[in-house]
């Protein structure tokens, strides 16, 4: 895995976030407790003098880890967050991708419009998934969450479209260039609070964290983030193969962006 | 700070006709330097298999399904390859025509271009071939290899690859690029011959194999920055003792005490206190995002503004000449964006044309879909400029008619 230049990655995302802010009218983050949404948050607050200006939302279907609910609570009082807890109910007859694509963007969709958000700041990466590599780093949804992704605005010299539909919102995604061993290198540069379900215990460790129904931990002895990093340096396997949803066959993650997946 | 085994990661943008292989080109690179993983190969190859096809290593790079049934590449992706001491991130781009604006979104971030012209009979130069590096050249990318692929489909032919680039040599000089800067490599993108490693199937080809032109290009010093400070803000934020000016610098160096001038309006300040990235500093370089305290509260509006050294100033103006590619219908009431915000034109007018495959201007007065035009455009106010080669991010705009992307602009003088 290639490890980038953390700085020319840090000026681009601050640049990107600060411009989330300043060119809509109501932006909010979402926040999975996950490293990547967590280092945007410690991102933001360079950008920000320190302060995280737009509330951050969790997509709570209730079934996350104990841990993960416990990483919340703690950063959410750390941080000063001005967290937004979405309720997710799971339903019994939507299984793996199937409730990854109608519970969380469904509740999703009710949190936007609750609030009136215009722009959400969410922390795919190009290197997690060939699909979420064909995003921009904003790109526009209409009002039912639909990815228009056979007609995506151009964007260049970091002038992006600001062209909404009635009652559609912009994805920003500050964090695309970024690869997994950089958000590593990162968290370790800025002491990054970090969830502990991602250091190795009796042997496995979770690389990639979803809710416990669809999320499995991989064989791995990285204990910290040094380790990690390491692991990262030489590792064949991907990311998210510890994600059930992403194994189903036939376009599951194109689908499930399609339809308003994060 | 903490230092690492970081990499500097150089931008390649591909370019080329559709179906000349430029999405095969990166799979290939990808396996042959070990940065495909076997999940990813595994899924082309299954794939592959899937649509009753030998397997086809563009289909490591084209994720959507209709890419891959379709055998074309929609939207603009990049992956990563280490070489040496240098990283490079193959930029993917469409090569229909329909996608201009994809292909324009993705080599707009090139440092070096890679043209992939396809030796196949009835293949060759196209005008898409050439339209590409005019835009290319346009952008501002000066370094360019030209890959002449699928020469094991007409036996290795030399003669074939001369031919190729006898017909591209002028052209190419035309645009703009200098001959030091331009080399031509013989490969076969789907053989993964001399990608990495040099062909035994050409062995009168005495140049180096792709990935090693590509990384001496790579080496050379790049573009160098003007002096003069220009910040574009973005806005103000508010902290404890008021509001903060935020931006980035893209050209010089801030330092507090400083005398500066906030444009369009020229309202003198000086720089009081200057934050990156949340500690304060006595001094700001090119690249970094900044938060200002100025010593009095400026009046203009700051989202778009330009902070610019008192001394030495960009030219405040509402007509612009420039030379724009034209990819949709440009009117008189179209919009630039320019650093963040939308300027409205009053009038557009061409003065002539610039044929987009030969390079040579005409006397057309009409932006033609696909062609290029010198045009003066008057905007509805005033906006701070500079040429696209002394500060680039003063020097270029996008254009919009309603929703419709028409065409980009670079500004000369």
């Amino acid at each position: 895995m290639i490890k980038q230049d953390l700085k020319t990655l840090e000026e681009k995302s601050i640049f990107v976030i600060r411009e989330a802010k300043l060119k809509f009218n109501n932006v909010a983050a979402l926040w999975s407790m996950g490293k990547d949404s967590t280092t945007m948050l410690a991102l933001t607050r360079k950008a920000f003098l320190g302060k995280i200006p737009f509330p951050v939302i969790h997509i709570d279907n209730s079934i996350d880890f104990p841990e993960t609910y416990k990483f919340r609570q703690d950063l959410a009082k750390k941080w000063k967050l001005d967290l937004i807890v979405a309720d997710s109910e799971i339903r019994p007859d939507l299984i793996g991708s199937a409730c990854c694509g109608k519970n969380k963007p469904d509740t999703l969709k009710k949190v936007m419009d609750q609030y009136g958000f215009d722009a959400l700041i969410v922390s795919i990466r190009r290197d997690e998934h060939g699909i979420r590599s064909k995003e921009r780093y904003m790109s526009p949804r209409d009002k039912n969450f639909k990815w228009d992704y056979k007609n995506q605005p151009a964007e260049l010299w970091d002038d992006y479209s600001s062209k909404l539909d009635a009652k559609g919102h912009v994805r920003v995604h500050p964090l695309l260039d970024w690869n997994e061993i950089d958000i590593w290198r990162y968290v370790k540069q800025e002491k990054v609070p970090t969830n502990p379900l991602y250091f190795s215990r009796n042997g496995y460790r979770y690389r990639s964290l979803g809710c416990t129904h669809c999320t499995v931990p991989l064989k791995s002895n990285a204990k910290n983030v040094d380790q990690i990093i390491n692991e990262l340096a030489v590792t064949k396997d991907e990311e998210r193969s510890g994600r059930s949803m992403d194994k189903e066959r036939e376009y599951v993650m194109q689908k499930l962006r399609s339809l308003g997946y994060m | 700070m903490y230092t690492d085994d970081a990499m500097i990661v150089k931008n390649i943008a591909l370019l080329g006709h559709k179906d000349h292989g430029k999405s095969t080109l990166i799979g290939s690179m990808l396996m042959q330097t070990g940065a495909a993983t076997q999940v990813r190969i595994n899924e082309a190859k299954e794939y592959s298999r899937q649509l009753k096809k030998n397997f086809e290593p563009a289909f490591i790079l084209d994720s959507f399904a209709e890419e891959r049934t379709g055998e074309m590449t929609i939207d603009t992706t990049r992956a990563e390859i280490k070489f040496k001491d240098m990283a490079f991130a193959l930029i993917d781009v469409p090569g229909h025509e329909e996608l201009i604006k994809n292909m324009i979104s993705g080599a707009s971030y090139g440092d070096i271009a890679l043209l992939i012209v396809s030796a196949k009979k009835d293949e060759g130069i196209r005008d898409q071939t050439k339209r590409h590096l005019f835009i290319a050249r346009m952008l501002g990318i000066e370094s360019l290899v030209v890959a002449v692929n699928k020469m094991d489909l007409i036996g290795y032919d030399e003669g074939k690859f001369q031919e190729i680039r006898d017909g591209l040599a002028e052209f190419i000089t035309k645009i703009g690029f200098e001959r030091a800067s331009v080399s031509f490599v013989p490969i076969s993108a789907y053989n993964g011959e001399n990608l990495v490693k040099r062909s035994l199937n050409m062995k009168w080809y005495k140049g180096r194999p792709l990935i090693e032109t590509l990384y001496a290009y790579a080496k050379r010093e790049g573009r160098k920055q003007a002096d003069a400070l220009r910040i574009v803000t973005q806005g103000a934020i508010p902290s404890a003792k008021g509001e903060l000016v935020v931006g980035r610098i893209v050209n010089g160096t801030v330092k507090t005490g400083e005398k500066v001038s906030v444009l369009p309006a020229g309202e003198a300040a000086v720089v009081k206190e200057i934050t990156v990235k949340g500690s304060k500093v006595k001094k700001a370089v090119f690249g970094e995002n900044v938060a200002l305290r100025l010593d009095r509260k400026v009046i203009a509006e700051l989202r778009g503004a330009v902070i610019s050294s008192a001394s030495s100033k960009p030219v405040v103006s509402d007509l612009i000449r420039a030379k724009i590619l034209v990819t949709g219908k440009i009117r008189k009431d179209s919009v630039i964006k320019f650093n963040g915000v939308d300027i409205s034109c009053k009038n557009v007018k061409v003065l002539n044309g610039i044929s987009t495959t030969t390079g040579e201007r005409n006397s057309s007065k009409t932006a033609k879909l696909l062609e290029a035009v010198d045009a003066e455009v008057r905007l509805a106010r005033k906006i701070p400029i500079e040429g696209y080669d002394v500060t680039r991010e003063l020097g270029r705009f996008v254009l919009y008619s309603g929703k419709k992307f028409a065409g980009i602009g670079i500004i000369r003088e």
